[in-house]
């Protein structure tokens, strides 16, 4: 089962689930105007009781600050709850993003989706 | 500043975001820019315009930035957004911190950053109140 939210300037958030773990398949373009969309989702799964949560970024093509800002935000609060946001998949100018403001070394970030799911705590 | 640039002026918000982008590629494609590049590109005007927004014209201050581009020769592209707002130069911001732990690290701070290096050239000044900011971007850089 997923829900998906996504809006006109191309921003979709689905969430699945996969061996127990929620994984959230992020897709399209994150930039100033969508990317608040990620860490809600992400207070979404945190209201359910879900700490513990896997991005897939396979789909995702462009990244800006304001993106980073929302994938910080949303480890910073799991990480005070006790859990963890790990990343997986990323690619092109996302990974290139990453890798020039130092955050590969922040987030543990997977090259596939079940490495992630594997190492993630229930 | 530019002798055959073209010009947008739009409210410097957020929302302008997307009518910028079409703009500069519009220079883009006149400049006959790889469609690979254009990422790269998108996120030098979004971090731009975004610092406008901010830092220019701070708690939502309604205001213009006019957003221009020329194409000095094939495969070059020169863009200014030039703005009235509180006088900012965002090249002085402070160097963040990359080597920070996700729990020190603040969540921001990081757009200039990425301008400096997707930026062929950069360049601010303050004239006549305007806050004039210059990049350039190139098949190459």
């Amino acid at each position: 089962m997923a829900s998906q939210r996504s809006d006109k300037s191309g921003l979709s958030v689905e969430r699945t689930q996969v061996s127990d773990q929620i994984v959230l398949v992020v897709s399209g373009r994150m930039d100033a105007e969508n990317a608040a969309q990620f860490e809600k989702e992400c207070n979404a799964c945190i209201a359910e009781g879900h700490t513990s949560l896997v991005a897939d970024l396979s789909g995702l093509a462009y990244v800006s600050s304001m993106g980073l800002r929302s994938f910080l935000a949303a480890a910073k609060t799991l990480q005070g709850l006790g859990g963890s946001l790990r990343l997986c998949c990323l690619k092109g100018l996302v990974r290139q993003v990453f890798e020039i403001t130092g955050l590969m070394q922040v987030f543990t970030v997977y090259e596939t989706v079940e490495s992630a799911v594997l190492e993630a705590k229930p | 500043m530019f002798s055959s640039a073209r010009f947008l002026t739009v409210a410097a918000k957020p929302s302008s975001l997307r009518d910028v982008r079409d703009f500069v590629r519009e220079g883009a494609i006149g400049a006959k820019l790889p469609e690979a590049r254009m990422g790269e590109l998108d996120l030098l005007v979004e971090e731009l315009l975004m610092n406008v927004c901010a830092y220019a014209y701070p708690n939502d201050r309604p205001g213009d930035v006019t957003v221009s581009y020329s194409v000095p020769g094939p495969g070059e592209l020169s863009i200014e957004l030039a703005d009235q707002g509180a006088e900012f130069n965002p090249l002085k911001m402070e160097q963040p911190d990359l080597t920070l732990s996700l729990e020190a690290r603040p969540v921001g701070g990081l757009g200039i950053h990425l301008v400096k290096t997707f930026a062929k050239s950069l360049s601010y000044r303050r004239e006549q109140g305007w806050n004039r900011l210059t990049f350039g971007f190139s098949a190459g850089s």
